[in-house]
């Protein structure tokens, strides 16, 4: 530590301010400094002899230390931003509760086709246990299974509509952090909301969104980077930089591929049918990976709009169809007139499903 | 023929790429000069290693450092280089990064050192892009011995004037405990016999022992400054000064007066008149730098003359807004945003940081009285280049390693929020803390400087 060895015999006591030694040393301006300061010296003449015995004063210290036993930890290095890697569709590990459910409905089915041909055959022995045991555990795992879906669905639609509430929460703190103080002013700490009560709204909004998804996975970077010093402003910043941002890039990212994925399938279609089932298919495709960069399933509310903005979708290429394939029928069927209908149906997939897309963002930000 | 023609698209892509990226060098480019004001140990060097290291991390490396630089978006960096400025050397910043990984703090600056970082980035306008495809913001930076930045003041005086005052100053304060040596030399001095090269030589070294001294012991306002530097461009051992005591200074016809007042102009025409033209120039942003450890370290006394010396600092530089006329045609900059920096503080609790910064702002009142009716934006700001100490135990404790080697734990009592609650005959040490193995972590982790950056890059705005 650096303790001075200094002496504390004497103090200087003051006598009169130095306004000579302050303006000659910085010129006039000084002046005005000279009788705003507590500060006071002691001042010697020019010329002077003997200054005395002034003595290096000793001070008390104000820091207490003590050795540890231990050794310093390790800092980390921060996580590296280019590691971003995220990929749409969740990587599958084992085998999902959705696909166990219907494993197990189908098992039950067939244990009640085999019970009934068993039966049928044994018709004395219809009080077979095993048979009986085996059916029934099926399907009490199969009424399990499903209940336990029907739950989670339940309560995964009631934290979208909390979630939904939080963010209204963030777009209001966000609409207040947008005052600017004027030049030379301090910004007032009394306006500002406290650090707690932003990290409260941030960690449940945070916490809402489902494991593996992408605002999860932005999530986990905000909290990497949440310094101890950091304001409510500040954090709540950091939250739009890391978070918000990105999800909604990474949305409309998404929703690009599947518009042309669905312009794509739409030109390829052979008829009608399989591209109003290309349509159908693209759109939930598209609605589950939205759901999966926002971290959220749309609530049963959500679900009803975005059916009606499908049905609208799907009757408005319906509608295009047909005007397109009058168009072609009034050009005549050449190759040339195919390929004209098909581009325009394609332009007109990409065009509904990004409409879709944006319904759906509009949803979930 | 499709191969030709193949070509010939090629080379047109390629030329209106170029032309493109000559364009956007051209035009796209946004020149931030700042000024670092800081005396001497205020962390200046430091403060340029820490952020070159961490926006060159940042941009090459993809770490995610610096969170709350906005204007300098991690995921439009396309490259970050650094270029020399003409007439300066350029700033040794692998130097001190060999000097970290040795164990060793950075040097001391004793020259001026330029250089310019010039970050890349990407334009992300739907049409902009095509014509000019990305942005260079540029950051001008001067590293100078801090020594310097207290001789400026002495450009305005007179030798008699500079020498009674100085005089007057190393009698009062602080300062005075270690002016007991050079004052008993002046005693027995004869100035009775005339100046020559050697009994010159003779004062200024005594003198000079009394600058390193006070030097050594926390004092700020110690002239000239430039004294202390041993490679110096002023020939000081030939052309040396100091105060003399006002029966001499009275008297023109005193020889002792006539040689010091000719060393003087030489000092202020030869070396002052061309360092501020050169590294003072004006610019339109400012750092102040101020190590509030020194005083802390120290004394109350000590505080207030760093309060004193602050603002007298600021007489130095132009302050105000500087119009596109003014910065293009005229090619006059004024300072119109000025950060008042507490470096080193991760070496005090984060429970005291509140306190810390009421400091800082106390102790630049007298700065910021100069900005009075003029639009200028400041702000304080609490920066530490590298995270150097760790949690303690309880929340006004930290640890660290010190040059021992040990593992220690400080446990701090309430550190003043103003001046006035400093205790007379009371001081904080400073943390004598070794450089950590895992530096670079601990330069990621700093603090403050991504905020400094964001109010000083903003466009006006203050976050």
């Amino acid at each position: 530590m650096s303790d001075k060895p200094y002496k504390f015999d004497e103090s200087p006591e003051p006598t009169r301010s130095s306004t000579l030694r302050r303006d000659a040393l910085f010129g006039e301006a000084s002046e005005q400094q000279a009788n705003s300061e507590a500060q006071s010296h002691s001042v010697s003449e020019p010329g002077e002899r003997d200054s005395g015995s002034v003595n290096k004063p000793q001070y008390k210290t104000k820091v207490k230390s003590q050795t540890l036993d231990i050794a310093q930890p390790e800092t980390k290095l921060p996580q590296q931003v280019t590691e971003d890697v995220w990929e749409v569709e969740a990587k599958k590990g084992g085998i999902s509760l959705g696909a166990a459910t219907l494993g197990f409905g189908v098992i039950s089915l067939l244990g009640f086709f085999v019970f009934e041909a068993y039966t049928t055959l044994v018709v004395n022995v219809s009080e077979h246990p095993i048979g009986t045991g085996v059916l029934g555990a099926l399907l009490i795992g199969f009424v399990s299974c499903f209940s336990f879906l029907s739950f989670k669905e339940w309560r995964g639609y009631k934290q979208v509509n909390t979630a939904m509430e939080d963010a209204s929460v963030i777009r209001n703190l966000l609409a207040n952090q947008g005052i600017e103080p004027s030049a030379g002013k301090q910004p007032s700490a009394e306006n500002q909301p406290s650090p707690e009560k932003i990290d409260r709204v941030l960690n449940q909004h945070g916490k809402r969104f489902s494991q593996g998804s992408y605002a999860a996975h932005c999530f986990d970077r905000y909290q990497q980077q949440l310094q101890d010093d950091m304001t409510g402003p500040e954090r709540l910043g950091l939250y739009e930089d890391t978070v918000l941002k990105p999800v909604q890039e990474k949305a409309y990212k998404v929703l690009n591929k599947e518009s042309v994925t669905a312009g794509s399938l739409a030109f390829i279609s052979p008829n009608n049918l399989i591209q109003t089932f290309a349509v159908v298919w693209i759109s939930f495709r598209t609605i589950r990976r939205m759901a999966r960069v926002y971290g959220l399933r749309p609530s049963t509310a959500g679900n009803w709009k975005l059916l009606k903005v499908l049905a609208q979708n799907i009757a408005a290429q319906g509608v295009f169809d047909l005007a397109t394939d009058e168009v072609a029928n009034q050009i005549g069927g050449s190759l040339s007139a195919k390929f004209m209908e098909n581009s325009a149906e394609a332009i007109a997939a990409g065009a509904l499903n990004a409409r879709l897309g944006r319904a759906l963002i509009k949803l979930l930000k | 023929m499709q191969k030709n023609i193949a070509t010939f698209f090629d080379k047109t892509r390629e030329i209106a790429s170029l032309t493109g990226d000559k364009l956007s060098s051209a035009f796209n480019k946004e020149t931030h000069r700042f000024t670092i004001t800081g005396l001497s140990r205020s962390g200046k060097s430091m403060l340029f290693t820490s952020l070159i290291t961490m926006l060159k991390s940042r941009s090459e490396e993809g770490y995610a450092c610096l969170p709350l630089l906005r204007y300098l978006p991690p995921s439009q960096v396309l490259d970050m280089h650094i270029e020399p400025i003409d007439g300066y050397k350029p700033f040794p910043h692998i130097q001190n990064i060999e000097d970290l990984e040795n164990g060793q703090w950075p040097k001391a600056t004793e020259e001026a050192f330029g250089f310019k970082l010039v970050v890349r980035l990407k334009e992300t306008a739907s049409l902009k892009r095509h014509v000019l495809p990305h942005s260079d913001v540029v950051f001008e930076f001067i590293d100078y011995p801090g020594e310097w930045v207290t001789d400026i003041p002495m450009l305005s005086k007179t030798y008699a004037h500079w020498s009674d005052s100085a005089w007057a100053q190393l009698s009062s304060g602080p300062q005075q405990y270690f002016a007991n040596q050079w004052k008993a030399f002046v005693n027995q001095f004869d100035f009775e016999q005339e100046p020559t090269e050697q009994r010159i030589q003779l004062l200024v070294n005594a003198y000079r022992d009394y600058l390193v001294e006070a030097k050594a012991n926390g004092i700020s306002l110690l002239q000239p400054g430039s004294f202390l530097l041993e490679s110096s461009d002023f020939d000081w051992q030939a052309f040396g000064f100091t105060p003399l005591p006002s029966s001499i200074t009275s008297d023109v016809s005193h020889p002792w007066f006539n040689i010091f007042d000719k060393h003087f102009a030489k000092f202020q025409n030869g070396w002052l008149t061309p360092l501020k033209q050169s590294i003072f120039k004006e610019t339109d942003k400012q750092i102040i730098l101020v190590d509030l450890f020194e005083g802390l370290n120290h004394s109350r006394q000590h505080l207030y003359q760093l309060k004193e010396t602050l603002s007298h600092l600021a007489d130095t530089f132009v302050y105000g807004q500087s119009t596109w006329f003014s910065r293009n045609v005229l090619k006059k900059e004024q300072i119109g945003k000025v950060a008042f920096v507490a470096t080193k503080s991760d070496l005090i609790p984060v429970s005291q940081r509140g306190n810390l910064l009421s400091l800082l702002m106390q102790i630049t009142e007298g700065a910021r009285a100069r900005f009075d009716g003029k639009p200028i934006l400041f702000e304080h700001f609490l920066v530490s280049s590298m995270q150097v100490t760790d949690d303690g135990s309880n929340e006004d404790a930290i640890r660290y390693k010190d040059t021992d080697g040990r593992y220690v734990e400080s446990t701090f009592e309430p550190i003043p929020s103003t001046l006035k609650e400093m205790e007379e005959g009371s001081h904080f040490p400073v943390p004598d803390v070794s450089v950590p193995s895992d530096y670079k972590a601990r330069i990621l982790a700093g603090k403050g400087v991504d905020r400094l950056l964001q109010f000083l890059l903003g466009k006006g705005e203050q976050e």
